[in-house]
């Protein structure tokens, strides 16, 4: 399984990358972590006559918090974003999800920024900004656009970035107080792509839910939130009747995809089962227990 | 029972002699191999089950800089001789023979058949030259399960077969089936399927191929269980002198059971060198492995039982369907050992059973850790259908059926004595480990609480070699032989066509050797791999450890026979009044007498003695197994089923197994645990999944390890 | 192009396509063959080596992306031929039996007990969990990891 051709260019700059990829465009994949794309080539399903390697571009990592937004530069490596205390204090969700992302040394090269843009609806973080409604900040000779999530995921493996376009960074809403996140998956083993996945944060203010977002990995071709659901949720005190009527209306009109691991019947039940047990979860790390059983992050 | 002559190794944890390059990378396995003027070869494959292969058109690829030749399946039909694949020629395949020629000509038969190779100066340019080769294909409706193979009106994967029937259907019996079956309380029937799943060793087919013209001697570097099987297979196939191949392995990194022999595509890749007169590497990719180099356990299985309302299983009829893929290589001869194997160690009174093997177009079953394995998965699942349908403990049914121990020996109604065994006791200590009663206790809390936990239970015996059942040793795989030698430096050489890919030979034959002939362990040699240097062997049939320990306890015993006789003359003493202890030839009782086993080996060959003084210290040894021997034991899972989502998890896994004398505990747990991993990943994770057009589910290889 | 890789200490030059992977590099271009390929797309960790001191799949980098960067494979951990303590602890503890996983579980081992000397067994097993054995079923080569986490402290 070996590579084909393809010739290769590393940009020291964010503006020699987005020169390069105004030249190129539709001929070019941006490598970034290389963890999805490297096997695509492997594979030979991708065929790019050039990569752009932007590892070069150390101004495109870092984490910064500003105005009720933590900005993660594109570069970010999922490793550092999981070490992160920064993360873990104002975006719970994606500190919840960044563990459950393959393997550790896949998270050794991977990046944030690269698996928004890669836009596989299995993955975790899809599901994180869709739930979170993220900001995805996008760099051309033209100058930065700014996609929010739910126009973000277009289709499998496709997303709203243009050809001639970087993801340069990232912008989550800071969570606000009282806030409890949980990212629950069932896989077959640890690391697996999830064959379900979801991702939930809620608030609750006064023993209510203030806020809810819940967002499905592997249920369609995009992350998908489940908004019937969510808007149920709001203004109501957490209890099993609740949880079980969310995961009723979340998983109500959802057609997920058959494929070796499981029926469109199969993911709609597990995907129910998430709901009930991701709201259990979020309500209790919400309280404040972080003791492992009530993990914010959990396998299946 | 021969008695090891001291026990300062045999049954110690000895550490490894594999282990220091293993730890440092120092192994040198066959993707490693690096020779002059190699090139490298990638095949073209099939994307269809089946079909016409038209036409191929190689004349972009042969034309791309890099490309050095690329051979289409009727370039390697006229230079290769048909036949069939070597196991299975080993194994005495049987049956309807199909005609194919080595790679693709006419037509295709599944999904990953090779149709050409390009070989060129990299592997990278060789896969882009397989890219620019065309074929056209004609598409014909393929067959992908052995119900419509059996179907008359199947389209024949084979033309010159008249339908997909390669084993056919024959039907034995034992003891009084209709007698039994008619006097029964009653009789159940069950159909149980196994899925198809496959071997992944880490490390996937391979060799480096590299033919010498001056010579006339094809070398092949292999991954493979047997120099000697590979070597002949080779010989055969490519119509040269066996005696001109020369088959050498170092390190393997797993197959079991997927490496003997040679498959098509080494056979490709050895005439693809002679060709072109030059060494030729081909190292299968995972994609490769997982599509093309074989899959195992499809079969199955409608089982009658007949029982008594009691309990007690008084017969089986058992009728077997094996699905054997495209290309023979042993399917259809498994269902011999299954039927062998089925009462397993119970006092099965009546067994009938008849089996029928069909081609599919899906890669070719193949052995995999113990092939014939689903006598034990059938029997001890029908136990527990059994057990549930006439409302009896699975143990207590299972301790009711085993057949007492008994002199003379309870025989199998299939022929075999069941000496030795000891079900009884491993099904017991397995269940005092776990504590069932308490179990049953906690399961039952649980499910108040709305969580499932599930026990299972099961039992076997293995012929490890298992006892004869009175006739001589036959096949190959009857008598194991080994070369000893005590050479100049001191250092015994054992010499064995045993070719290790795991299983630690090169430690637990030396502690054998060490313990039996009298020198440390460090001063054993344990030589594998050199078709030209060691007899014929064998790794496969869980039968190493006994056949292959047994060659060398007998065989170092002689060897210490003749050293002795030999320092008889040079210390003045009677043979009877020697020994060897700790690397040192001593009259017994004296210690100051002793002489190092190297000085003594180096006055042998100093020339000093007369013709009528054996000096050469070496010895042919066979060893046919004695009195046999049955592996086998009991193993109890723990498990929760999560019922929102249909995750299981083992909580935990009890085996008890009678291994007899175990040369290293160690290396023992490890084959046991390694095996057990692999039950757990067939049941719970693993599938070799086809869908109805015949293309391979879930490729790469993330839904499979 | 020209690349010049640090490896196991020393400036490693080559030739070679953007296309050849790390791993292909390092066993090719520079007879480094101890990193073992598995499954050329990421899953088994079979080809893991330590990249600037993490752990990472060499078959989904490319060679030219370790230029300027510290690579360690598995020769360079003994390179004196005296095993490293998480060596010797496998080896005492019948970790492995064919031996192709071992680099990558001795290099995952690596760089996971040096960020996180004081681990339990279940951080271990997590740590490991990306590394496929098809031989052993694990528990050996956990046993090997823990013990050699027990000695290191014990220094």
């Amino acid at each position: 399984m070996k590579l084909p051709y393809v010739e290769y260019e590393a940009p020291a700059t964010v503006a020699e990358a987005v020169d390069s990829l105004a030249e190129r465009q539709d001929e070019a994949s941006v490598l970034a972590g290389g963890q999805s794309l490297i096997p695509l080539l492997a594979l030979r399903l991708a065929r790019p006559a050039v990569l752009i390697d932007i590892n070069r571009l150390g101004e495109l990592s870092g984490v910064s918090v500003a105005d009720g937004w933590v900005t993660v530069g594109a570069m970010t490596r999922e490793y550092v974003a999981e070490e992160s205390e920064t993360i873990a204090e104002t975006v719970p969700l994606l500190a919840a999800a960044l563990p459950l992302i393959g393997h550790e040394a896949i998270r050794s090269r991977g990046t944030i920024g690269g698996s928004l843009a890669h836009g596989d609806p299995a993955a975790e973080l899809p599901a994180v900004a869709r739930a979170l409604d993220a900001e995805l900040v996008v760099r051309s000779r033209e100058g930065d656009r700014v996609i929010p999530a739910a126009d973000w995921f277009e289709g499998y493996l496709t997303t709203a970035r243009r050809g001639d376009e970087i993801l340069v960074e990232v912008r989550f809403p800071k969570a606000g107080p009282g806030t409890g996140v949980a990212f629950q998956e069932v896989a077959r083993r640890h690391g697996d792509f999830a064959v379900v996945g979801l991702a939930v944060s809620l608030t609750l203010a006064d023993g209510a839910i203030s806020d809810a977002r819940l967002a499905f990995s592997g249920v369609a071709d995009v992350p998908v939130r489940a908004t019937y659901a969510e808007r149920h949720l709001v203004g109501e005190r957490p209890s099993p009747e609740l949880f079980e009527e969310a995961a009723r209306l979340a998983t109500a009109d959802i057609d997920p995809p058959a494929d070796l691991h499981g029926s469109s019947e199969y993911r709609k039940k597990i995907a129910a089962a998430l709901v009930r047990r991701g709201l259990r979860a979020a309500v209790n790390n919400a309280a404040g227990d972080s003791s492992r059983d009530n993990n914010a992050y959990e396998r299946q | 029972m021969a008695q090891i002559a001291a026990e300062r190794y045999t049954g110690a944890s000895v550490k490894r002699s594999e282990d220091p390059r293993i730890l440092t990378g120092g192994g040198h396995y066959v993707a490693d191999l690096k020779l002059p003027g190699m090139l490298h070869a990638a095949f073209v494959r099939s994307p269809l089950a089946h079909g016409r292969v038209l036409a191929v058109d190689v004349e972009a690829a042969r034309a791309l800089p890099g490309v050095v030749a690329v051979l289409t399946g009727a370039d390697l039909a006229a230079v290769t001789i048909p036949g069939q694949d070597p196991l299975f020629a080993m194994m005495g395949g049987g049956g309807p023979q199909p005609e194919y020629s080595l790679l693709a000509t006419d037509r295709v038969r599944f999904a990953g058949d090779p149709v050409a190779v390009v070989v060129a100066e990299s592997r990278d340019i060789a896969e882009d030259g397989c890219e620019l080769i065309e074929v056209d294909y004609e598409d014909l409706p393929p067959v992908m399960s052995a119900a419509f193979a059996l179907d008359a009106g199947s389209p024949p994967i084979f033309a010159n077969l008249g339908d997909n029937i390669l084993g056919p259907h024959k039907r034995s019996e034992f003891g009084d089936v209709d007698g039994t079956f008619a006097a029964a309380d009653h009789v159940h029937e069950f159909h149980i399927d196994v899925h198809r799943h496959q071997n992944v060793p880490m490390e996937g087919r391979g060799l480096v191929a590299s033919y010498d013209a001056d010579s006339g001697v094809l070398t092949v570097h292999a991954a493979t269980q047997s120099v000697h099987v590979t070597r002949m297979g080779i010989a055969m196939r490519l119509g040269i002198d066996a005696d001109k191949v020369r088959v050498l392995a170092g390190d393997i990194g797993g197959s079991f059971g997927l490496k003997i022999g040679a498959s098509r595509e080494e056979l490709a890749v050895a005439a693809a060198s002679r060709a072109l007169g030059r060494p030729v590497k081909w190292i299968e990719d995972r994609s490769e492995n997982l599509a093309a180099s074989g899959q195992a356990r499809e079969e199955s299985f409608d089982v009658r039982a007949a029982v008594s309302k009691d309990g007690d299983l008084l017969g089986l009829d058992v009728r077997m369907v094996i699905d054997t893929g495209a290309y023979p290589v042993m399917g259809t001869m498994v269902s011999g050992i299954i039927e062998a194997m089925l009462p397993g160690p119970y006092k099965l009174a009546a067994l009938g059973f008849e089996s029928t093997a069909v081609a599919t177009n899906k890669a070719s079953y193949i052995a995999y850790r113990g092939p014939w394995a689903s006598e034990t998965f059938v029997r001890e699942r029908v136990l527990d259908l059994l057990a549930k349908d006439l409302g009896l403990d699975p143990l207590e049914l299972r301790l009711r059926n085993v057949a007492p121990r008994t002199t003379p020996p309870f025989m199998m109604i299939t022929g075999r004595p069941l000496v030795g065994v000891t079900t009884k006791e491993s099904l017991e200590r397995v269940a005092r480990m776990v504590d069932i009663p308490a179990f049953r206790r906690r399961q039952a809390e649980e499910r108040a609480r709305g969580r499932y936990l599930g026990i299972g239970l099961a039992t076997f015996i293995e012929a490890a070699p298992g006892p004869r059942s009175g006739e001589a040793p036959s096949g190959p795989m009857g008598m194991e032989h080994m070369r000893l030698r005590l050479a100049e430096d001191g250092i015994v050489v054992l010499f064995t066509g045993q070719m290790p890919h795991g299983q630690s030979h090169q430690t637990t034959l030396a502690q054998i050797a060490a313990d039996e002939f009298g020198v440390p362990f460090e001063q054993v040699r344990v030589v594998v791999g050199d078709s030209d240097v060691v007899p014929f062997g064998l790794t496969g049939g869980s039968r190493s450890a006994t056949m292959t320990g047994g060659v060398a306890l007998h065989g170092a015993r002689q060897l210490k026979a003749k050293v002795l006789d030999f320092a008889s003359l040079l210390m003045e003493a009677s043979a009877l009044d020697l020994d060897i202890v700790d690397g040192e030839v001593v009259v017994r009782g004296d210690p100051d007498t002793a002489i190092g086993v190297a000085e003594v080996a180096r006055r042998a060959a100093s020339g000093q003695f007369g013709a009528d003084v054996d000096t050469n210290f070496e010895v042919q040894a066979s060893f046919d197994g004695g009195e046999g021997g049955w592996s086998g034991g009991s193993h109890c899972a723990i498990v929760e089923v999560d019922v929102e989502t249909g995750i299981v998890k083992v909580e935990r896994y009890v085996a008890a197994e009678d291994c007899g004398a175990l040369i290293n505990p160690a290396v023992v747990e490890g084959q046991i645990r390694g095996g057990i991993a692999q039950g757990i990943g067939a049941v719970l994770l693993e599938r070799s999944a086809y869908d109805l057009d015949g293309h391979v589910h879930g490729l790469p290889a993330a839904d499979r390890l | 192009m020209d690349i010049t890789v640090q490896v196991n200490g020393a400036a490693r030059t080559g030739s070679v396509e953007a296309r050849k992977t790390l791993a292909d590099f390092l066993r090719d271009d520079l007879d480094l063959t101890g990193t073992h390929v598995g499954c050329e797309h990421g899953v088994c960790g079979a080809c893991t080596v330590i990249l600037d001191g993490r752990a990472v799949r060499s078959c989904l980098m490319l060679a030219v992306q370790a230029v300027g960067s510290e690579v360690t494979t598995i020769e360079g951990l003994a390179p004196d031929g005296e095993l490293g303590t998480l060596q010797q602890a496998m080896w005492d503890s019948h970790s492995f039996q064919c031996g192709f996983c071992t680099p990558g579980f001795v290099m995952q081992a690596t760089a996971f007990l040096t960020a996180h000397p004081d681990a339990g067994e279940q951080e271990i097993r997590e740590a490991l969990s990306g590394n496929i054995c098809r031989c052993t079923g694990y528990q050996s080569i956990i046993d090997g990891v823990l013990l050699a986490a027990q000695r290191d402290r014990q220094d």
